[in-house]
């Protein structure tokens, strides 16, 4: 379904609104205009009756056999339209008067009249039908007469039709005008809005530089500032995985370097011996690669963030899953370790992914093995103090100057003469591990001040 | 013909040195900068094969102490540092030859082959004399047209002495580069390996200096 247009909405609840307030509007002064104007035809009705009766009151006026007609001349129609002239108005309407006596018989009447009573004579205001035609009639008793001054109701009504036109004439005329207006503001309202789209839309792919708007208002900012620091997380995480991909092709070189030489050398062999020692060397180099590879592809697992829906882990277990993962190793190099654990009954839980703290506490015990003389021991020692876990790995290798300390945490380091067929990556995964689950990793003397100490502390679960 | 061999990658140092011994060189392999800094003031090299990044001293820094102490052994950079610019640094820190990580086997020798054949001005990788010709690249030997097989150590002995026709060698410089280092020499091992080549080529090819070593003359 096609989004609604916010533009279309406010335009179109605009004028939708605006006609229906202004034709109210509209509507009520116009009866209220035919309304004062009826009124003031009907004094005006009343007025002319007094004045008849008044002028009468002393006149015979006739008798029902020979009532008198009087001829009362019409108003100038030559006159320009609305106009008053000096003779009188164009709005002179056409005024008939009848003088009825008490029985009701014709005494006199106008010429422009009926020669028929308009009405049993009852006091005040009346509408009555005469010859096809509805006229607007007062009565008044005077001296036992009745006087009855009448005038033509569709004259009447196309008089205040026109004063009440005249009323909300401006009204509706200014709508137009008014809806002009409105797009306009809408459209200057909504401006911003459309600029970011339009510079969204014609961005490149690769191109995760901040956006700034000529103009600001204070809606837009909050989404061009949410839009900003989108981009600059991609930006930094593009930048990691790049890092990642180049630091990678770098580090796979000496490592291919050797499997190719090897491989050379073993097609070229002069002699069995030779080959087969060649071709023994390239085991373990590729061997060195593998490592090397699925350390790459830790360090990329750890890097991703934590699963929203973090178990309770126990450290025992995870030691246990280690100590079981790094046997080949451990036997290979006589290695013995020896796991302690305070208080000796607890689990030393903690909240995350049992993968990847077990993964953690791999390279650990590895990196122990790894870097200690052959038949050295390994010592892991499990503490739960003040809400805090901890997990501490004592080696008796040749321990890490305090100076590269921070160092040995750096992807791809390995200190000058270690030996150095490790990956690199080991403690980088524990720190990033360890990060992301709200702990941190520090590197001390080991025991005696001889080896080294990594401890990881971790927020532990209460119970 | 003896060459230095700095890296401190144990598999790679090892393919290395594999590759260079079965083509009859005599290797010495060190693993750090400090090693391969004594190796090259106190050592009698004829070629050295040098990585850049070493514990104890990068390799660059090593290259340079070496040239200042007036070591002149051609230097051949092994190294994954591979932009214009290291490379350029490289050379201009006094390394003959660069080659880049990972590379060929077969051009590294062929490389090794260009540093001994400018050490003695030479444009060819057959070294001649008289009727007798020694072919660096196939490894062969041949007298008068027919070849001639010789064992590893006739092979490098016969290859050091004519590489520098007419020159004295000493007892000392020749066992050195057939055993290196490390290797244990029986004290007539070498008078064995002349007498060998002798029987086998003809015997006035290789003169005896008593008291100090052998020679090969100039053909007359």
């Amino acid at each position: 379904m096609k989004p609604r247009s916010t533009r279309a909405v406010l335009l179109g609840g605009s004028i939708v609104v605006l006609l229906a307030v202004l034709g109210a509007a509209a509507w009520i002064g116009y009866e209220g205009s035919s309304d004062e104007a009826a009124e003031l035809f009907d004094a005006r009705l009343a007025t002319s009756a007094r004045v008849l009766a008044a002028l009468l009151a002393a006149q015979p006026a006739g008798d029902a056999a020979a009532p008198i007609v009087i001829a009362v001349p019409a108003p100038l129609e030559a006159q320009p339209h609305d106009q008053p002239g000096p003779l009188g108005h164009p709005y002179e309407t056409k005024i008939a008067f009848q003088v009825l006596d008490g029985d009701g018989r014709l005494l006199m009447r106008s010429a422009a009249a009926p020669p028929a009573p308009y009405a049993p004579p009852a006091p005040g205001f009346s509408t009555q039908r005469h010859a096809g035609r509805d006229w607007r009639v007062f009565s008044l008793p005077s001296g036992g007469r009745w006087v009855q001054a009448a005038e033509r109701d569709d004259v009447r009504g196309e008089l205040s039709g026109k004063l009440a036109l005249a009323a909300v004439a401006p009204l509706i005329a200014g709508i137009p005008l008014v809806l002009v207006l409105l797009a306009l503001l809408v459209r200057y309202g909504l401006a911003p809005l459309a600029e970011l789209a339009r510079r969204i839309e014609r961005r490149r792919a690769d191109s995760l530089e901040p956006i700034a708007l000529p103009r600001n208002t204070a809606e837009i900012v909050p989404v061009v500032e949410a839009l900003n620091g989108l981009l600059e997380r991609v930006q930094a995480a593009m930048a990691r995985e790049r890092r990642f991909t180049a630091d990678a092709a770098h580090e796979l070189r000496t490592p291919l370097a050797a499997l190719k030489i090897h491989a050379q050398n073993a097609a070229r062999a002069g002699s069995d011996a030779e080959r087969q020692a060649s071709i023994a060397r390239m085991l373990a180099g590729l061997q060195r690669s593998v490592r090397l590879v699925e350390q790459m592809l830790a360090l990329s697992r750890a890097a991703a963030s934590l699963t929203p829906a973090p178990q309770d882990v126990s450290l025992r277990q995870v030691v246990e899953d280690a100590l079981d993962d790094v046997l080949p190793t451990l036997k290979e190099r006589s290695v013995k370790v020896s796991v302690a654990a305070e208080p000796s009954v607890a689990d030393f839980v903690v909240r995350g992914e049992r993968d990847k703290l077990t993964c953690l506490a791999r390279n650990l015990i590895d990196n122990a093995a790894r870097y200690a003389p052959r038949g050295s021991s390994v010592r892991v020692e499990l503490a739960q103090r003040d809400g805090v876990a901890s997990l501490a790995v004592w080696d008796q290798g040749p321990g890490i100057p305090p100076e590269l300390r921070e160092r040995v945490f750096e992807s791809y380091y390995r200190i000058p003469g270690s030996g150095a067929d490790g990956s690199g990556l080991g403690l980088a995964i524990v720190r990033e591990i360890a990060r992301q689950h709200g702990g941190a990793v520090r590197i001390a003397e080991g025991a005696a001040g001889r080896g080294t100490c990594v401890r990881v502390t971790l927020p532990g679960v209460p119970g | 013909m003896r060459i230095l061999l700095v890296e401190d990658d144990e598999l790679l140092g090892g393919g290395i040195e594999d590759a260079l011994t079965r083509a009859r060189y005599a290797v010495e392999w060190v693993r750090s900068g400090p090693l391969a800094l004594a190796g090259l003031e106190h050592g009698d090299f004829d070629a050295v094969v040098l990585d850049l990044g070493l514990p104890g001293m990068d390799g660059l820094e090593v290259l340079r102490r070496a040239r200042a102490a007036r070591c002149n052994a051609p230097v051949l950079i092994l190294s994954a540092r591979d932009t214009v610019a290291q490379r350029v640094a490289g050379l201009d820190a006094g390394a003959d030859d660069y080659l880049v990580k990972p590379f060929d086997v077969d051009e590294l020798l062929a490389r090794v082959r260009v540093l001994q054949r400018r050490a003695r001005g030479a444009t060819s990788n057959v070294l001649e004399h008289g009727s007798l010709r020694l072919d660096l690249v196939a490894l062969s030997v041949t007298c008068k047209g027919q070849p001639v097989v010789l064992q590893r150590r006739e092979f490098m002995l016969l290859q050091k002495l004519l590489a520098t026709p007419g020159q004295v060698l000493t007892r000392a410089q020749l066992e050195e580069s057939l055993y290196g280092w490390n290797g244990s020499v029986e004290s007539n091992a070498l008078d064995v390996h002349v007498h060998n080549l002798r029987k086998k080529l003809y015997p006035e090819l290789i003169r005896t200096v008593r008291g100090v070593g052998y020679v090969a003359d100039p053909p007359a």
